[in-house]
């Protein structure tokens, strides 16, 4: 019973009326972030970073967290309405939950989405409260052979994503891995695939990437095929809401995405995104009904929605247990911990329980706040679609340019997405979807790196794969997963579900 | 007008008492009324990262004794050129500041084939910020205690020992020490310290050549056991830790921050900035930053900062060919 001591600790230090208050600023500016594409977590944070100097310990950790975990939130809010992914882990809430807009219930995503990311919110502080420790000493087992093949096996799943051709499919895994080869070579420091140009030194930026792809493609399709004339979009909140057999569907998603987001987030390096994928890749396999994925299915929603909010939260555990940022916004935490004297690390726990079981509690404080802040607010978010395309279009337009260009300051940023949208527009026309390419562009450049340095580490021998059991069992799922989409009987049904589109 | 104008004025008064403060007698000559507008400080890392970190750090306490507004940019990109180069682009006027680290800015000058920009030429230095050198470290169980058994060791692989790094500065470190010690290890590039940690303390790698900030954080959690700083003495913020050179080994690697403005910048404004720095320099709280960034606080004049950086830009162009670094 010691973690209700621990928690009780925590909600002591972070019901404080301040630190409420910071951490309703904190939520509130990180729904703001994330509903501005483009505007992205990182930089928000490090802008506000100053800010915090002056403020007592918690209180600046508790509304940094809030921002960061806002902004995943309203980042699906965009994603839903108008298929613009703000980052990586909501390229999948826009494969259904876009759909499920299209087909007007877009109400009923917004509050799956909402509802499904405070349960895991719920789930991942007590995961964090009870298992933090343990759970972070398995992460540390994991070295550079174990995550090549977690990677493969991810890179694997994203197939699954499409619902076209797998031969489609696997060009865009393979298209993905291509572009993210571009940048500097870690191994050397000499640039691949640069052209001379500077612009392209650290790799293809992922904003203007996911921007184009997604949002501006979004709006040359609808302008191509303008869409049936919206029928007078209902705001009663009956209409709202999701109906009984949508929750029907979406409660045991969330359960399952909340477990795969919770177990995820811990690994560093894109466990948000990971959980994501792996959430609706498991959804389309398990599903009774396979053919309603794509067309705006409530589990697609769910399932990842829950993950990646629970990976977000599960995420602070390599930091506050091992001192180790799993991801950039973590080493923001962590500047701002250090600059605030405190050493981010297992000491934290047993030297500043106050300020470590605080954050813990503030975490699930700042998600309430977020369903509380969110759930009314559904019905202005759902009117916003009924604003003209005439005047919607060019809005998007203003503030994907605005975000691109802000996050660098780089002309070359806005080419970047016009190619990207050429590209995108392209794809489609062609049939192919640009998420599983999505995925291998993140994947890839981390699968290389430890590929080689597993290869290195071994002296070139290719069984240290085999050898090590993480890596090994991993190997093993991943074949699995292969010979499932192989498998000939498989793909005949696969095929037929999903080639009338 | 006339209250912005009374405004001035008394800041002017108050910057002119603050550097007579500092410096008897050289500050009467200087009356201007910089830095009267905002000030931009220009970092080569990408926002959040731990350097830029540093730089917000020293644009908060800038604008504090400088009662402007400081701003950060974020020009990352082509390893610090597109920062340098945006930087001495500017109007040489004191309101573009690039903060970064120097050794990288001068050793970019040999990782290049065509650096874009001569940095002795094009950027003139203010003033230090602080010395860290990178630090070699092993996993804490490891029966490797010093430098001494991290050579034993290594001979006895007869080359077939492996050694992680992050950052070029890691790889010249652990190069150099190679070179000088007889003996040979396979590089294992990391991109950021948190990157190696598992393969390090699984004993996968036989030792890493790692930053300060993130070896001295995974040393107090009990993960890392470091054997040596790449400073020719030991740093006064980690005076426990050895440095190589106490074995023999002429190791003298300290990198170095520092404060840079477009070449053109005057003499007046350049004194101003490097008073306002050094000002933040000699407080207590900035001390302890940068202590627990690994580093101790290092000022000098602006003249001893051009010095010095053409100095490393000459050191680096051996290291490049010692460590066999391909230039880009």
């Amino acid at each position: 019973m010691e973690v209700f001591e621990h928690l009780a600790t925590g909600f002591m230090a972070a019901g404080t009326l301040e630190n409420l208050l910071f951490c309703l600023i904190g939520t509130v500016l990180g729904t703001l972030i994330g509903v501005l594409p483009g505007i992205g977590p990182i930089p928000a944070l490090a802008i506000l970073l100053p800010i915090t100097f002056g403020l007592d310990p918690l209180s600046s950790l508790i509304m940094l967290a809030g921002i960061y975990y806002g902004a995943q939130y309203g980042g699906s809010t965009t994603s839903i309405l108008v298929n613009m992914p703000g980052e990586a882990s909501s390229v999948v809430t826009c494969i259904e939950g876009h759909q499920m807009a299209r087909r007007g219930r877009a109400g009923a995503a917004l509050a799956i989405a909402a509802l499904g990311s405070f349960f895991a919110g719920c789930v991942g502080t007590v995961f964090i409260a009870a298992f933090g420790p343990p759970l972070s000493a398995i992460a540390q087992q994991f070295n550079s052979p174990d995550y090549f093949a977690l990677m493969l096996l991810g890179l694997v799943m994203a197939i699954v994503l499409a619902h076209g051709s797998v031969l489609k499919a696997v060009a865009m895994v393979l298209m993905g891995l291509l572009l993210g080869l571009v940048g500097t070579d870690i191994n050397t420091g000499l640039t691949r695939y640069t052209f001379g140009l500077s612009g392209l030194w650290e790799g293809i930026d992922f904003l203007p990437l996911v921007l184009g792809l997604f949002g501006i493609v979004e709006i040359v399709r609808n302008l191509e095929n303008p869409p049936p004339p919206r029928e007078t979009i209902s705001t009663r909140l009956r209409d709202l809401w999701p109906t009984r057999s949508e929750m029907k569907d979406a409660i045991p998603a969330a359960l399952r995405g909340t477990g795969l987001g919770s177990i995820l987030g811990i690994l560093p390096g894109g466990g948000a995104v990971l959980a994501s994928f792996a959430s609706y890749t498991l959804e389309k396999k398990i599903s009774k009904n396979p053919r309603k994925f794509g067309t705006g299915a409530v589990e697609g929603v769910a399932g990842p929605e829950s993950a990646n909010n629970a990976a977000a939260q599960t995420s602070f555990i390599p930091l506050l247990t091992l001192g180790i940022p799993s991801n950039p916004i973590m080493a923001i935490m962590m500047g701002a911990m250090i600059i605030q004297g405190i050493q981010p690390g297992a000491a934290v726990m047993t030297t500043r329980p106050d300020l470590f079981w605080g954050m813990v509690a503030s975490m699930w404080i700042g998600n309430l706040m977020l369903v509380v802040i969110n759930l009314p607010m559904i019905g202005i978010w759902v009117k916003l679609l009924s604003v003209p395309y005439r005047l919607l279009y060019p809005a998007i337009l203003l503030f994907c340019a605005i975000g691109v260009y802000s996050t660098s300051t780089e002309p070359f940023m806005m080419v970047l997405m016009i190619v990207f949208t050429v590209f995108g527009y392209v794809l489609f026309k062609l049939g192919c979807e640009p998420a599983p390419m999505v995925l291998g562009f993140i994947l890839g450049p981390l699968m290389e790196e430890n590929l080689r340095r597993s290869l290195v580490i071994s002296r070139g021998d290719p069984m240290i794969f085999i050898n090590r059991p993480i890596s090994a069992t991993l190997l093993v799922a991943t074949v699995l997963m292969l010979c499932l989409i192989i498998f000939p009987q498989f793909r005949k049904t696969r095929e037929e579900a999903f080639q009338e589109e | 007008m006339t209250e912005q104008h009374l405004k001035l004025t008394r800041r002017t008064l108050i910057a002119a008492a603050t550097v007579a403060a500092v410096l008897p007698g050289a500050a009467f000559a200087q009356s201007n009324t910089y830095p009267s507008a905002t000030v931009t400080f220009v970092c080569a890392f990408p926002a959040g990262s731990g350097a830029d970190v540093l730089v917000r750090f020293f644009s908060e306490k800038v604008a504090q004794v400088s009662k402007q507004t400081v701003i950060v940019e974020n020009k990352p990109g082509a390893n610090g050129n597109i920062a340098a180069e945006y930087v001495s682009r500017a109007k040489p006027d004191g309101y573009t500041v690039y903060v970064h680290s120097g050794t990288s800015t001068a050793a970019n000058m040999s990782l290049f084939k065509k650096p874009p920009i001569d940095v002795t030429k094009a950027l003139r230095g203010v003033q230090f910020i602080n010395k860290q050198p990178f630090m070699i470290a092993v996993a804490a169980d490891s029966p490797i205690k010093d430098m001494k058994q991290l050579t034993e060791h290594l001979k006895g692989k007869g080359g077939d020992a492996t050694y992680g790094s992050t950052a070029t500065s890691g790889k010249v470190l652990a190069e150099v020490y190679l070179q000088l010690a007889g003996v040979a290890a396979t590089e294992v590039a990391y991109k950021t310290g948190p990157d190696s940690l598992n393969d390090i303390v699984s004993g996968q790698l036989d030792f890493a050549a790692l930053d300060p900030v993130f070896a001295l954080s995974q040393q107090r959690e009990g993960r890392l056991r470091l054997l040596a700083v790449g400073s020719p003495q030991r740093m006064k913020s980690t005076p426990d830790i050895p440095a190589i050179k106490e074995y023999g080994l002429n190791v003298d690697q300290l990198g170095w921050w520092g404060v840079f403005v477009p070449a053109k910048t005057p003499d007046d404004v350049v004194m101003k900035l490097h008073d306002l720095f050094q000002s933040v320099l000699e407080k207590p709280e900035t001390e302890a930053f940068l202590n627990k960034f690994g580093g101790d606080v290092y000022t000098g004049t602006p003249k001893e900062v051009d010095e010095l950086l053409a100095k490393t830009v000459e050191e680096w162009r051996g290291y490049v060919a010692l460590a066999k670094i391909p230039q880009n």
